[in-house]
């Protein structure tokens, strides 16, 4: 392990790399995990209030969304 | 995978006729050539066959096929294996043009319809987001375009320099 910052990025740049060359039914297998994590971490999480600031929607959403 | 249900689902359903073209795009499109990015919900451009004396295309006839084979709707999106998933028409020339060059790709023996990576990487570029410039700077920084075409795509729907801005902004040695 090392503090310097330019290995700390080559390091990531590798590590995604080599997520990025795994094979699709197991990146897509990682997806389904993400999503999971992502919504535990949105729910155990504080609730939003309206003054949050979003981004936003992309433009062939625009329109679509309520 | 849940997310294989997502795209056998819409194979079907391109099958039975309900829609004319498929393919997945935005953030689930862009992990069969990057790394998985958490995202939420599945993008899944269609066209679709106008029906015979309708001038107004409408994507009920996609809602009335998934409700009726145990899909849940929630807002705009049909649940389908856990994943909400949106069907978008294409509202442009580029996202028509990726819609109609889209590649299949072998998901254990699915096959499953995608945008290319340099179609992926255009619309990222034209909807310009910040999480759309981070995508694309994704595309870039993986080596995962084909230079050539990706020109090609950026000059027939005139975002050369919108390009240029980017490669100014993100991707020059000095700022």
């Amino acid at each position: 392990m090392s503090l310097n910052l330019q290995q700390i990025l080559a390091s990531k740049r590798v590590l995604r790399q080599k997520l990025a060359g795994r094979p699709l039914a197991e990146k897509l297998r990682l997806l389904d995990d993400l999503r999971e994590r992502e919504l535990s971490l949105r729910r155990s999480g504080p609730p939003a209030t309206s003054n949050v600031v979003r981004e936003q929607p992309a433009k062939y959403r625009q329109g679509r969304r309520k | 995978m849940k997310i294989k249900e997502v795209i056998t689902t819409i194979n079907q359903m391109q099958a039975d006729g309900v829609i004319e073209r498929q393919a997945i795009g935005g953030a689930v499109g862009a992990t069969f050539y990057l790394e998985p990015v958490a995202t939420l919900d599945v993008d899944v451009f269609v066209s679709f066959r106008t029906e015979p004396g309708k001038l107004i295309v409408t994507p009920q006839r996609i809602f009335d096929y998934l409700t009726a084979r145990g899909h849940s709707l929630e807002g705009e999106y049909v649940v389908i294996g856990g994943w909400p998933v949106q069907f978008l028409p294409p509202t442009g020339a580029l996202v028509e043009e990726a819609l109609r060059e889209a590649v299949t790709m072998d998901v254990e023996g699915l096959p499953a319809r995608v945008f290319t990576a340099e179609h992926l990487a255009a619309i990222a570029l034209q909807t310009g987001r910040a999480k759309d410039k981070a995508r694309l700077l994704q595309f870039v920084e993986a080596g995962a375009l084909d230079g050539g075409r990706f020109e090609a795509v950026l000059t027939r729907h005139g975002l050369l320099d919108r390009w240029r801005e980017f490669q100014g902004q993100f991707l020059s040695e000095t700022p």
